[in-house]
C-alpha cells in the first residue's frame, strides 16, 4: 500500500495500517538506535517508543515532510534522551559513592558487537564503537547517521536540520577525534593484541 | 617510522570496520508489544477519565473549591475591619527621617 494512504489511515487511528508501518520501518528505527545506545535490550525499548510516538503525534506529521527523516528525527532525539539518563544516573551513583559505602556494583559497559557486521571485523568495530561513545553528540549523530545507516550528507542534514556543509565539517570533526582517541588506546596498555609491529 | 606507519594502517583499518555493515533486524514480535503497550496505556488513560467523572470525586471536588474559597474571603474581610496601622504620610515622614523638629520650629519657640 502507498505510504501516504497508510499515513492518512494512521491519522484516522486503523490498526491495521499502523502494523503495515511498524513492520515496514521497525528495522530502521532499531538499527539507527542500537547505533547509538549500543545495547539490543535499549534499542528494542526504544523502538517501542518511537512507534508509540509515531502512533499519538502522526496527526501533527506534515505531508510535505519525508515520513523516514521524521522518523529518524524521533529515534535519534529519544536514543539521546536515553543516553542523557543514562549518564546522569552514573553521575548521581558516583556523588552518592562518594558520601558513604554504596552496594551497587559498578559495571563496566561490556564491549558492543553490532549484529550485521562481518566476523573478521567484530573486534575492530568493537573498538571503534568504543570510541564513537565518547565523541559529542551531534559528531556522534552525524557520524551514527552516516556509518551505520548508510545516510548521505544530504539526508543527514535533513534529519539534523543543518546545511550539507555543517554535516561534512561534522563528519571530517568526529573522524578527527576518533583517530585521536584510537591512537591512544593503540599506544595504550589495552591494544597490546592488536599492535604487533 | 614502522611504528608509525603501522599505526596509521591500524587507525585505517578500524575506521573502516563499519563499511558494508548489514542493518541490525528487530524483534518479529515488536509489533505485539507495542500494541500490549498501546492498549495498557489506553486503559490507564480511561480508568483516570472514569475516576475523574465519578460523581463521588465530582462532588468531593466541587465541595473542595467551594472550602477554599470561603477560607479566602473570610481571611480577606478580617484584613478590611482592622484599622490601618499607618498613612501614606507617616511612612513618608519616617522614610525620610521627616517627624523630628526643624530649624523652623526652633526658631519660633526662642521668639
Amino acid at each position: 500500500m502507498d505510504k501516504f494512504i497508510l499515513i492518512e489511515k494512521l491519522k484516522r487511528g486503523d490498526e491495521e495500517a499502523f502494523k503495515q508501518i511498524v513492520e515496514s520501518w521497525k528495522d530502521l528505527v532499531y538499527n539507527t538506535a542500537i547505533g547509538f545506545l549500543q545495547n539490543a535490550q535499549d534499542a528494542e525499548d526504544i523502538t517501542q517508543e518511537v512507534f508509540l510516538e509515531v502512533f499519538e503525534s502522526v496527526k501533527n506529521f506534515k505531508a510535505e515532510a519525508k515520513f523516514t527523516t521524521w522518523l529518524y528525527r524521533i529515534t535519534v532525539s529519544k536514543a539521546l534522551d536515553h543516553l542523557r539518563r543514562k549518564k546522569r544516573k552514573k553521575r548521581f551513583a558516583f556523588v552518592q559513592s562518594l558520601f558513604g559505602p554504596n552496594n551497587e556494583t559498578v559495571v563496566e559497559k561490556p564491549d558492543f558487537n553490532h549484529p550485521g557486521i562481518k566476523l573478521d571485523n567484530k573486534e575492530r568495530a568493537a573498538i571503534l564503537f568504543k570510541a564513537i561513545d565518547r565523541l559529542p553528540e551531534n559528531q556522534k549523530t552525524a557520524f551514527t547517521l552516516h556509518k551505520i545507516e548508510g545516510l548521505s550528507y544530504q539526508e543527514i542534514s535533513e534529519v539534523m536540520n543543518t546545511t550539507v556543509s555543517a554535516i561534512e565539517s561534522l563528519i571530517h570533526r568526529a573522524r578527527q577525534n576518533l583517530k585521536k582517541w584510537l591512537t591512544d588506546y593503540y599506544k595504550g596498555s589495552g591494544s597490546s593484541q592488536v599492535l604487533k609491529p | 617510522m614502522k611504528l608509525d606507519n603501522y599505526l596509521e594502517n591500524e587507525l585505517e583499518k578500524t575506521l573502516a570496520s563499519l563499511d558494508g555493515i548489514q542493518r541490525a533486524e528487530a524483534n518479529p514480535y515488536l509489533f505485539t508489544r507495542i500494541l500490549a503497550q498501546l492498549r495498557k496505556e489506553n486503559n490507564a488513560r480511561e480508568k483516570l477519565a472514569g475516576l475523574l467523572t465519578q460523581p463521588v470525586v465530582a462532588l468531593a471536588t466541587f465541595i473542595l473549591i467551594i472550602a477554599i474559597n470561603t477560607v479566602a474571603y473570610f481571611s480577606q474581610s478580617n484584613d478590611d475591619n482592622q484599622p490601618p496601622l499607618q498613612k501614606d504620610e507617616q511612612l513618608f515622614a519616617s522614610e525620610y527621617n521627616l517627624s523630628g523638629t526643624t530649624i523652623y520650629d526652633q526658631t519660633l519657640d526662642q521668639q
